[in-house]
């Protein structure tokens, strides 16, 4: 591979980041257009320790020039954060290259922000693509912020390239797999109750599903919180269950944003702290449901959550761009920096809406016999009838508004016509529209939202 | 609080003035996210600024001569793009250096190497433009080419970025599968061009030679003219390029030998040792030769070169034995270069063997149209699949049928050719053989068919496929398609006999244009309701709909997914009948059979192993429902009461409404042979049914289906009717009117079968009781002649066992019904706008239904006697109190669960070995009918 490699560019700075466990990346690296000298290389980070495949830091530097090929003819707007995804069949990597517009030196560059994993791992990295993109591409829009003020980016990349390695390493052991034996899951007890109380288990199941299937377990027991994990799981897509991750027995991982459902293992104390931002940046709101104590915890709907993580994220930025001193990163501590901004801390509330579609799924499936394949075929099906809805729902709504063109007035036709008078059973519904088409929420329920917030912060502002 | 200019808008639009002042106006907004993105007021619009409307395919070049230029798009259509800069484009997806690798000579080689590079995958985007694109790399070898090779790539370009990474797996695949092939074909076409020109440089060779051999004679001994030295030059120019040539040859043979570096590439075994083998054919031809000197001889033997020479070399190779059709006439090349006879670059066409390349691209016609349609369409469409997969003991109920290439979507990366599913396209034109399951019993018992099983397992693990016209499980298929056709026409004219039609089966070409041409009015209808689906869903429709549309599809999906699992479809039957006994405990069905038919009982468990029963059954079948075509494909078993365990099928159940419920039999004023008379010769056709049913179909027949229940008030009863097995005749003098009732009802028959055999779209004479026993769902003709008074006859007969809608006096007559169940898909007010839309309604609630009636059948302790001393009455009284309390149905509503549930257990119990449509037990209960008019 180095026959065709550049001289490497003595400046490049490495970190090597000590990382438990295997880690699936191969190197990080941040490149970029030099107008001179064209692509270059400014730092990699690279996991410490043995790996299936190595790269020599030539070809790493290499591969990371390679990104930025081509982008001499880029014409995307100011800001915008573009993302390349290669199959190097040749080299046997992939690559997921992050092209953004920032400041070195006083000059406008084409930057790259990159993580190489070999091509063997590409179906593990899938289904975590877009996790890894959204955290990377919010650590970018700090970083730009951070050349502007000609302050080194390196140190807030590192804020997210070690975390997003250390996701990747987590997940490799610690992913739900994706097809779950059902006897592994509260499901197959002989009777409803066996392993935890009627009604918890209905509200854990149907405020998971009102939240997108986004649920972080936790408990003292690591096997009672996975096996409510793997329940939970059993409502997902395979590709979300690739998203998921069971709690380690020993100790906790840190919570991470993006994943849908997550077992977390309190501490000695039989507490876990939750990071306030980084829930609130999970792209759907969390069901956080805990084990001990039989409660279950959701955060406000689609459209709320979306409206509060981007009014966190703008206060974040801002922050960073009154910050004056580049040793002021202020990683998790910008709602204390900004006296303009108080965000409700309390954003997990009680499970307010009841359904009837969860309700009489669980009270018929202890009907059907365990240890067959009775209770997997009707989960299916209510599974199936879920999606259905779905795209009913979906469909009613684009015939009704002329694919948004119209804003939609005729929620209460929707509810009957639909069989969704229910509230918990439309939330249940909306939020597999949601995944399907984004935005839906705030479509269907954001403007009286947005006016209460406007007129709150008019009152607030006396 | 406005940071955005979203914001302002909105509050514009609320007259709301008061705003507070933005606390982060200090951040520009290019550092900043937007409070209120595009998506939040409209989530259809994020991908409205791309400039073309719907995803396509692009091929681009990067030339030598001009650089990077857009070759072709799939669809090849001007509108798909619109106003997009196609040049533009290209140039930014082939700027991406995508290998770096070698070409050419390297450093202290003295031939020019070949540089076997992988595949590249690149996903990327022009945000400003709205374009993304999936980009798959290759290379062609061309001799002529800078380096011999040859940049080009495909790309998928799409507005809608997650779509590609959502199906970035699945489009790798198929590009994959196109490049392959294309490189296939590129490599039989450059051995071939190697070998032209080794025939060129030995002619040129043969001819320098002998000049020079004729100058050397001329001139003194030691005496060297300037012209003499530079032919010598020439000559020497000459071999070394033979050399190099050969050497080529040699390297373009060892393409096959080196280790993959590409884990997901997909390579065809038939196309590699193919090409391999005309390689080293063509590598011994020349490895033969002993030298750049074997004209010599010839040419100083004839004298006449050029005249001569061509048919010389085309003798030779006629001894031998290589096949090259054009003749080639070696041409005199000045050995000057190499590679500068012609800097006419080859279009993509010459590049690859003409075959190849239509399937290349043919390969990407079918990849634009599996993934054309908006992505959450599309992806719903692929949760429902692998969902309805896990029910299969229910699907049959509501459910479209689930193809081979579902099937398909599971499994791995297999070896794959283009080619040879083309070749199965084009020899298979033959009348397509409707797909119903598993092969009729006959297969096994052909004698000619175990050797072809086996040579067709054999051929399909090594890829060898194209050429199964004979012997192979299709043409079975085929053959009963004929023999129920033929069956058909024998019937129209008065002709019968088994024999004479299986002569017939043999010898004459089956019309392609049977019972498969779409109705007319179907089409009418087709289009009308075209106009009134949205775009997204019409996308999503047309090409996303992988039902095959038509039978050639299904041929073409039949064929290929045989060749590729080798097995045949009979252990695939086999290993979903396993799948469907093993792990759901049969006790309670059993049970249930035991108090639902307890005189069939015995006869009740499945015989996997009565093939000769089977076919003499058919026999009979064929001889007496000629209008029962599709039964007939489909093994002869289902719909004929007749042939199967009379108990099984007719007699009637003592269910829980035992008390209400008669029993019936064949000989309760009916017969076969009345039936056989009542064909009509378009029994199969006019819902376009007659071949699978396409989900496409029924969503055409759902605006067909909305407007009946916007139209009749009394649509719920009519619904209950089909739901709970009691059959509705549907009665009128218009018969396309008629027709799309029908074919829009036929969506609430349970069970209709895979190609609609419980429906009988169009009938012109008066029917029978077994004919009820059949069919769930009958239009009826209303004449005014003495066939119409008996029809009118035969409906007052039978009039106690069905319901009969008027379209002409638009009345309804049928038992009433006070159920909630479906008051949701059948109420007149509802405000469902679209067809399309009602028809994911309808789907839903009839999954429900589907999920109720599984559960109600599989709930152990409601078919079980908890202990001896209970007898069926507890039982029936327990399973009445679940669907009352447990259930919350009512009376009429529980009628419908018991009749899904029935369906269920037979179908479990007694799986069909070639239908999904399960034959109903004959029920009838003596409620009152209302008349119920609009």
């Amino acid at each position: 591979m180095s026959s065709g490699c550049p001289p490497q560019s003595p400046a490049v700075a490495k970190l090597e980041v000590a990382i438990e466990g295997e880690c699936p990346l191969l190197a990080a690296t941040f490149a970029y257009w030099d107008n001179i000298l064209g692509p270059r290389v400014r730092h990699i980070w690279a996991p410490k320790g043995d790996q299936v495949m190595f790269l020599s830091d030539g070809e790493v530097t290499f591969l990371a020039n390679h990104t930025l090929n081509g982008e001499i003819l880029r014409s995307a707007e100011c800001g915008a954060v573009d993302v390349k995804f290669f199959v190097l069949a040749e080299k046997g990597v992939i690559i997921v290259s992050l092209i953004f517009d920032g400041e070195l030196k006083g000059d406008k560059n084409t930057c790259a922000l990159s993580i190489i994993l070999p091509q063997t791992e590409l179906a593990f990295y899938l289904p975590l693509h877009t996790i890894c993109v959204e955290r990377l591409k919010h650590v970018i829009r700090k970083g730009r912020i951070w050349m502007q003020k000609g302050y080194n980016i390196i140190s807030v990349l590192s804020l997210e390239i070690i975390p997003i390695m250390e996701l990747l390493a987590s997940m490799k052991t610690h992913s739900v797999p994706e097809d779950i034996d059902i006897k592994d899951t509260v499901l197959n007890d002989d009777d409803i109750g066996d392993s935890c109380h009627e009604d918890f288990l209905h509200k854990a199941i149907s405020s998971h599903l009102q939240t997108c299937g986004c649920s972080i377990v936790v408990g003292s027991n690591p096997e009672k919180v996975n096996k409510i994990v793997r329940t939970l799981c059993l409502f997902l897509t395979p590709t979300e269950r690739k998203c998921s991750r069971l709690c380690k027995a020993d100790s906790s991982f840190k919570y991470d944003t993006g994943l849908f459902v997550q077992g977390l293992l309190k501490d000695s104390t039989g507490s876990f702290v939750l990071p306030f931002r980084q829930v609130l940046y999970s792209p759907y709101p969390t069901t956080h449901i805990d084990v001990d104590i039989n409660t279950v915890k959701q955060m406000p709907p689609c459209h709320e959550h979306t409206y509060n993580q981007r009014r966190y994220m703008r206060s974040e930025l801002s922050a960073l761009w009154r910050t004056d001193s580049e040793e002021d990163i202020p990683p998790d501590t910008v709602i204390h920096t900004d006296e303009t901004f108080t965000p409700d801390l309390n954003i997990f509330q009680d499970v307010m809406h009841k359904d009837t579609l969860v309700k009489s799924f669980i009270d018929e499936v202890f009907m059907l016999k365990p240890g067959l394949s009775l209770r997997s075929t009707y989960l299916a099906q209510f599974l199936l009838l879920l999606h259905r809805k779905a795209l009913t729902l979906l469909k009613y709504i684009e015939d009704e508004t002329q694919k948004g063109k119209k804003p939609f007035r005729s929620l209460r036709n929707l509810k009957s016509d639909l069989d969704l008078t229910v509230e918990g059973d439309l939330n249940i519904v909306m939020s597999f529209a949601e995944k399907l088409r984004a935005g839906l929420h705030s479509f269907v329920f954001g403007k009286p939202f947005y006016t209460s917030m406007q007129e709150r912060d008019v009152l607030m502002s006396f | 609080m406005i940071g955005s200019p979203d914001v302002v808008a909105f509050t514009k639009e609320d007259e709301y003035g008061q705003t507070t002042p933005d606390p982060w106006a200090s951040i520009p907004e290019e550092f900043s996210v937007p409070l209120h993105p595009l998506a939040d007021s409209n989530p259809w619009a994020k991908t409205s600024y791309a400039k073309f409307t719907k995803d396509f395919i692009l091929i681009s070049e990067f030339s030598e001569q001009v650089g990077p230029q857009p070759l072709l798009t799939i669809p090849d259509d001007p509108k798909v793009c619109g106003t997009f800069d196609l040049n533009y484009f290209s140039l930014r997806i082939m700027s991406v250096d995508y290998q770096a690798s070698f070409v050419g000579h390297p450093p202290g080689s003295g031939y020019p190497r070949l540089s076997f590079v992988e595949d590249s995958r690149v996903v990327l985007g022009d945000s400003k433009e709205g374009a993304f694109a999936y980009v798959h790399h290759l290379t062609l070898y061309d001799l002529e080419a800078r380096g011999f090779v040859r940049p080009f790539c495909m790309a998928y370009v799409s507005a809608d970025e997650r779509k590609i990474m959502l199906q970035f797996e699945e489009l790798s695949l198929r590009f994959s599968q196109a490049s392959e092939c294309l490189k296939a074909g590129n490599r039989r076409a450059f051995a071939k061009e190697l070998q032209r020109k080794l025939q060129d440089l030995e002619y040129t060779h043969s001819v320098l030679q002998k000049e020079e051999g004729l100058q050397r004679e001329a001139g003194p001994q030691s005496m060297y003219s300037a012209h003499a030295v530079e032919k010598a030059n020439e000559l020497a120019n000459v071999e070394k390029s033979i050399y190099e040539h050969r050497d080529l040859l040699k390297q373009i043979t060892s393409y096959h030998h080196r280790p993959r570096r590409d884990p997901h590439a997909v390579t065809c075994q038939k196309c590699m040792s193919e090409c391999l083998s005309e390689c080293e054919e063509l590598l011994d031809k020349y490895a033969k030769l002993a030298g750049p000197y074997s004209y010599t001889g010839k040419v100083e033997e004839e004298g006449q070169i050029e005249d001569e020479a061509g048919e010389d070399e085309l003798e030779e190779e006629e001894e031998e034995g290589i096949k090259r059709r054009p003749s080639y006439t070696p041409q005199l090349i000045k050995a000057k270069s190499a590679k500068c006879f012609d800097k006419r670059l080859k279009t993509l066409q010459e590049l690859c063997d003409e075959t190849f390349y239509e399937a290349s691209v043919e390969l990407l016609k079918e990849t634009e149209r599996s993934f054309r349609g908006d992505l959450c369409y599309l992806h719903t469409r692929h949760l429902d699949r692998v969902l309805r997969r896990k029910q299969r003991v229910t699907n049959f109920l509501f459910e479209e049928e689930i193809g081979d290439e579902d099937e398909d979507e599971v499994g791995t990366i297999r070896p794959f050719c283009a080619v040879n599913h083309t070749v199965d396209n084009c020899t298979l034109l033959n009348p397509p053989p409707i797909v119903l399951g598993p092969e009729p019993p006959e297969e096994s018992t052909d004698p000619l068919d175990p050797a072809s099983e086996t040579s067709q397992t054999l051929e399909s693990e090594l890829g060898l496929v194209d050429s199964r016209l004979e012997s192979s499980p299709s043409d079975l298929t085929l053959e009963t398609q004929e023999s129920s056709e033929e069956t058909k026409g024998s019937f129209s004219s008065g002709k019968s006999g088994i024999k004479q039609n299986l002569a017939g089966m043999k010898s004459e070409a089956p019309d392609p244009d049977s019972d498969l041409t779409p109705d007319p009015d179907m089409e009418r209808e087709s289009s009308s309701d075209d106009m009134e689906t949205t775009a997204g869903e019409d996308e999503g429709e047309n090409g996303g709909d992988q039902t095959p549309v038509s039978l050639l599809e299904v041929v073409s999906e039949l064929e290929s997914s045989r060749a590729d699992e080798g097995e045949g479809v009979t252990e695939e039957v086999c290993d979903i009948e396993s799948d469907l006994l093993v792990p759901i405990d049969t006790a309670c069905c059993m049970a249930q059979e035991g108090f639902l038919y307890e005189a069939s009982a015995p006869e009740a468990a499945p015989h996997l192993g009565q093939s000769s029963h089977m076919q003499s059954s058919q026999v009979l079948v064929v001889n007496q429902e000629p209008q029962a075509l599709l039964p007939v494909q489909d093994d002869y078993t289902v719909g004929s009461p007749c042939s199967e365990s009379p108990a099984a099928g007719l007699e009637l159940p003592v269910g829980p409404l035992a008390d209400a419920v008669s029993r019936a039999s064949v000989e309760d004023g009916s017969d076969c042979t009345m039936s056989a008379s009542t064909g009509s010769d378009r029994a199969a056709s006019p819902l376009g049914y007659g071949g699978v049913v396409t989900l496409r179909q029924r969503k055409k027949a759902g605006q067909g289906a909305l407007r009946f229940v916007r139209q009749y008030p009394f649509a719920m009863q009519a619904l209950w009717c089909l739901l709970s097995g009691r059959t509705l005749v549907v009665l009128g003098a218009d018969e396309g009117r008629v027709r799309r009732l029908v074919s829009a009802l036929a969506l609430f028959v349970p069970g209709p079968g895979k190609c609609g055999e419980r429906v009988q779209a169009w009938l012109c004479c008066p029917f029978s009781l077994t004919d009820l026993q059949r069919w769930k769902l009958i239009g009826l003709q209303r004449v005014a002649s003495p066939v119409g008074s008996s029809m009118l006859y035969s409906l007052s007969r039978y009039s106690r066992y069905i319901s009969i809608l008027d379209t002409d006096q638009k009345t309804l007559r049928c038992p009433p019904y006070r159920g909630q169940l479906l008051a949701n898909i059948a109420d007149h007010r509802t405000y469902i706008r679209r067809g399309s839309t009602y028809f994911l309604h309808i789907q839903s609630t009839l999954c429900r239904l589907a999920a109720k009636a599984f559960l109600f059948t599989f709930t152990h302790h409601l078919h079980l006697p908890v202990s001896s001393t209970e007898g069926p009455e507890i039982v029936d009284g327990r399973r009445r109190c679940f669907l009352q309390e447990q259930l919350g149905l009512g009376e009429e509503d529980s009628q419908i669960l018991l009749y899904l549930s029935q369906l269920i257990t037979q179908q479990y119990l007694q799986p069909p070995t070639g239908s999904s449509a399960a034959a109903p037990c004959f029920a009838f209960n003596y409620t009152t009918s209302v008349l119920y008019k609009i």
